[in-house]
């Protein structure tokens, strides 16, 4: 029987004249459950309600106190500013950021800083974050000079992916922490105890001597009150330091293995870039698992002379960028050890940003023409960004004229 | 003073609202017919639901599994004929190894089948695990096919068909058309476990098969059993980053973290629309990829201008699901994980209503779909690694109660949950392996796209609010002059190949519109 006399099949259903009938119906069944719905309009979205608690774009904050923890550090305690739409705080994972906006003379910038406090606190209506004092730093200066209990702040949400993650992490939780560093555990320790957070923390803390301790007092007495969920090394580099029970010099590798279970401990790395650069020699000599190590980002580079790649003949080399930002555009100067995103920001074009450590995007802008330097330890693009040109300005450098498209602060 | 000068206070023919794949490819379509075209996205990147994200070593696509409509060089589907053919994309796809895995656990039920592509291998591969089902295995093929030569015929005839043909040519797309999955496969005498495995793919339209329709859940299945099934190389992050780069060479015009606040509109017909960032545009069209629940609901301005059948409509048609994923960096290779496979479906049991039923509560759902994305994509992570995605699905409403300091708690129970089902329905160990986690739920949909509810299937396509009859009552539901639909809220259903066709038709008519009114050449 060939193709063309072979009968076509013909499906029934119920039965040939109902299975038409109800074609013909689809069209009024329709619009008649049209007709008989209701016309409210719909008000409610929960979902997209528990988002934006939960992340918020901005969140409004007012410093309701300030607390000196060193001759360098302090901490400042943030509750919502209820003038504005921040009725209450997001509540975050221990270990987690938020991006600071400030308003310096007129200049925009963001910084991510570590929440000190724990998250059942933000549910009781407040944030901490311990900031240490740059003597050559802009905003450092700048805050220590303004904010005063009662000045506004905005924020971000809580931000990155610096947190215990129960499904990946062991429970043995082990804190490599160098100077300011250190603010991360502290709201870890604050969770364990508030038992938001279920492990163990070990923390092995760098300072230079005992004076720049941040929060001594503090984990003493968490680690004589609660022995078997915290423990402090410190770790003092010093000439001759003083500090009973302390270790001398810096976070090696032996010492981590002195105070840890090598096979069964996840190592969270928190610190000023020159402690990454040192720990990832040690790090290497013990041979852990890829996962059992978590970096903090450490945003932007301090020093590119030392990386790899950085075209030395360029250092401090000035540029100029084209810069597409809505309907403005506007030339801005560029230095070559500063990241573009600096550059905009001083050229008041306020580009939205997070991490600045190129690790959440949130500053993605399209490179149209020039080159630029991206350093690997801080590229986090999309393997298709970098085939189409899109670039994270804040870890990326001018090495020549540019010209590039940016997106505007969302509101 | 710089904000007040970033401000787009221009006019636009035609300014598309949202760029994920409707958007994007009606945006693209449009700015290559040389319509100044701008395309707002509230969010800092294209593709909405078609993204991907980098965590630690290992790039993860956010809710693709696979695409059909691809096909290969020689015989292109839609899809590929519209992004490399039309639009001038130079994209790199690759094929997925074999159509799936169905597991389903239940020890009455117990099925663990490995399906291939292609209607005969499939059909006899069925046949084989259940004799006698290969008659009405292949006259489901053959009426799917007719459905599918029938919208060809309905395209031809640019939607007003001859009854007499139809009625002679294609009956079967008729007789099939006010049924669900279910009543044919039936009528068709499909052994039940014969059924089991055809339905497997149904999580992709998301409502169970006493509910969906037969001619969409009829032409998914062929498309993706003749034509293969593909992923983009560098996730979906690559064409909706490609149509972004196309649609600014064109001359289009994309701005993100903009938000359309309001769609202006005066006696019915759309002028303007304002932004999150204080932009006010003037335009006599919109295409939104934004749904029209919160269209109507949200955005036309002034209130007054959405008219009661509007808000009906919303309010009759069923809102989807949406889903829930736990993107998995494993330390380990697939081999050494014993994970062998591209696409897997694993199931407690076959009845897909009782799925459905798990997915309205907070509970660890009884099905879900999983990917390893190293078995299409060997190099998509570090040698030694893995990356694996658990997807299942939620209606939006058991998550309405959670509080945010349970959040957290409550995505890990289920992730958990999720992960032990695949370990022992496959017999691995993933628990020891994790080096990377990441955890979607309706929340985190919603964050990112804005979605109503975090919904990331479109309305349900039951009979009468499917593919068919959507088409057919498109001129009746139109209540705004100028405004058009894309994307999974479109006519043609959720979905990565139907967005992407649904946005180049909503360019085509909004065009066709403009020349009429010689705005257009």
């Amino acid at each position: 029987m060939n193709e063309n006399q072979k009968e076509k099949f013909i499906i029934t259903v119920k039965s040939n004249t109902k299975d038409l009938y109800a074609f013909t119906k689809l069209v009024p069944t329709r619009k008649k459950k049209f007709k008989e719905a209701p016309s409210n309009p719909i008000s409610e979205d929960k979902i997209n309600d528990l988002a934006k608690l939960l992340h918020p774009n901005t969140q409004h904050l007012i410093i309701n106190e300030i607390k000196d923890e060193t001759k360098s550090t302090k901490t400042f305690k943030f509750i919502p500013d209820l003038d504005s739409n921040t009725k209450e705080l997001a509540y975050f994972r221990a270990g987690q950021y938020l991006s600071l906006k400030v308003d310096v003379n007129g200049v925009y910038i963001t910084r991510p800083y570590s929440i000190s406090s724990s998250p059942l606190e933000a549910l009781k209506g407040f944030y901490e974050i311990t900031i240490k004092r740059d003597e050559q730093g802009f905003l450092t200066n700048y805050i220590w000079k303004n904010w005063k209990v009662g000045t506004k702040i905005m924020s971000s949400g809580p931000e990155g992916f610096f947190y215990h993650e129960p499904l990946r992490d062991t429970k043995n939780i082990v804190g490599i922490a160098g100077g300011s560093g250190i603010t991360p555990f502290r709201s870890m320790a604050r969770a364990i105890i508030e038992g938001t957070m279920d492990a163990k923390l070990t923390i092995l803390y760098g300072s230079s001597e005992q004076d720049d301790i941040i929060f001594y007092d503090e984990f003493k007495d968490l680690e004589s009150r609660y022995p078997e969920k915290i423990k402090v090394i410190h770790v003092l580099s010093c000439e001759n330091p003083t500090l009973e029970g302390c270790e001398k010099g810096f976070i090696t590798s032996d010492l981590i293995r002195k105070y840890s279970d090598i096979k069964n401990s996840t190592y969270f790395i928190c610190g000023p870039q020159i402690m990454y650069q040192f720990l990832e020699k040690e790090i290497a000599n013990l041979n852990l698992k890829p996962k059992q190590v978590r970096r903090e980002a450490f945003g932007e580079i301090k020093d590119l002379s030392k990386l790899e790649g950085f075209p030395k003949d360029l250092m401090e080399k000035t540029f100029k960028i084209k810069v597409q930002i809505g309907n403005l555009v506007k030339e801005i100067p560029a230095v070559s050890t500063e990241s573009v995103l600096v550059a905009l920001e001083r050229a008041k074009l306020a580009p939205p940003s997070k991490c600045r450590s190129g690790e959440c995007g949130f500053c993605r802008s399209l490179l149209i023409s020039g080159n630029i330097y991206v350093s690997p330890i801080s590229d986090w693009r999309r393997a298709a960004d970098k085939k189409y040109n899109f670039f994270h300005p804040c870890s990326s450098y001018p090495l020549s004229d540019l010209e590039i498209v940016v997106p505007r602060n969302p509101k | 003073m710089y904000r007040d000068h970033q401000k787009i206070n221009d006019s636009y023919d035609v300014v598309v609202i949202g760029a994920g794949n409707g958007g994007l490819s009606a945006a693209t379509e449009l700015a290559k017919k040389g319509v100044k075209t701008l395309l707002l996205e509230q969010h800092n990147l294209p593709g909405g639901f078609a993204t991907s994200f980098v965590r630690g070593r290992f790039e993860f696509e956010t809710s693709l599994h696979e695409l059909n409509g691809w096909g290969t060089e020689e015989d292109r589907g839609s899809v590929r004929r519209l992004l490399e053919g039309r639009y001038g994309l130079d994209l790199e796809f690759v094929p997925i190894p074999e159509a799936y895995r169905l597991i389903i656990t239940d020890p009455n039920e117990k099925l663990d089948v490995t399906m291939p592509f292609g209607v005969d291998n499939y059909i006899r591969a069925i046949e084989e695990e259940v004799p006698g089902s290969e008659d009405s295995l292949r006259k489901f093929f053959d009426i799917a096919q007719e459905i599918s030569d029938a919208f060809v015929y309905f395209g031809k005839t640019k939607g007003n068909p001859d009854q007499k043909v139809l009625m002679k040519e294609y009956t079967n797309f008729l007789k099939t058309a006010a049924y669900t999955a279910d009543d044919i496969e039936s009528a068709l005498n499909m052994p039940k476990k014969a059924r089991d495995i055809l339905n497997a793919y149904w999580c992709y339209l998301g409502l169970p098969t006493n509910r969906i329709n037969f001619t969409i859940f009829a032409m998914m299945i062929l498309s993706y059993i003749t034509h293969g099934a593909y992923i983009p190389k560098m996730r979906s992050h690559e064409f909706t980053t490609a149509l972004d780069k196309k649609i600014r060479e064109l001359g289009g015009r994309i701005e993100y973290n903009t938000k359309v606040e309001k769609i202006l509109v005066k006696k019915s017909k759309v002028v303007g629309v304002e932004t999150s960032q204080g932009d006010i545009i003037n335009t006599n069209y919109v295409i939104s990829n934004a749904s029209p629940t919160l269209v109507y609901n949200k955005l036309i301005h002034p209130k007054s201008e959405v008219p009661e059948m509007a808000y009906k409509e919303v309010n009759a048609r069923i809102h989807g699901l949406s889903a829930f994923v736990v993107y998995l960096g494993l330390d380990a290779s697939p081999r050494d994980l014993g994970i062998n496979e591209y696409s897997y479906f694993i199931m407690e049991n076959s009845d897909t209503a009782k799925a459905y039923d798990s997915w309205t509560t907070l509970q660890v759902p009884i099905g879900q779909a999983t990917v390893c994305l190293n078995n299409a994509l060997p190099d998509c992570s570090p040698p030694g690694t893995t990356i694996l995605y658990i997807t299942t699905l939620f209606r939006p409403e058991a998550w309405y109660d959670v509080k945010q300091e349970e959040y957290f708690k409550i995505k890990n129970k289920i992730a958990l949950g999720l992960i032990k089902q695949f370990e022992s329905a496959i017999g691995t160990n993933i628990m020891d392996n994790i080096e990377e986690i990441e955890v979607a739920t309706p929340i985190t949909f919603a964050r990112y796209t804005k979605s109503y509810n975090g919904n990331v299937y479109g309305y349900e396509p039951e009979p009468w609010d499917s593919v068919l009859t959507r088409f057919m009552c498109m001129n009746d539901e139109k209540y705004i002059d100028g405004l058009e639909f894309a994307g999974g809220f479109g006519r043609r259903c959720h979905g990565y190949s139907s967005t992407l066709v649904s946005g180049n038709m909503a360019a085509q008519l909004i065009y066709y519109e403009m020349v009429k009114r010689g705005e257009a050449k």
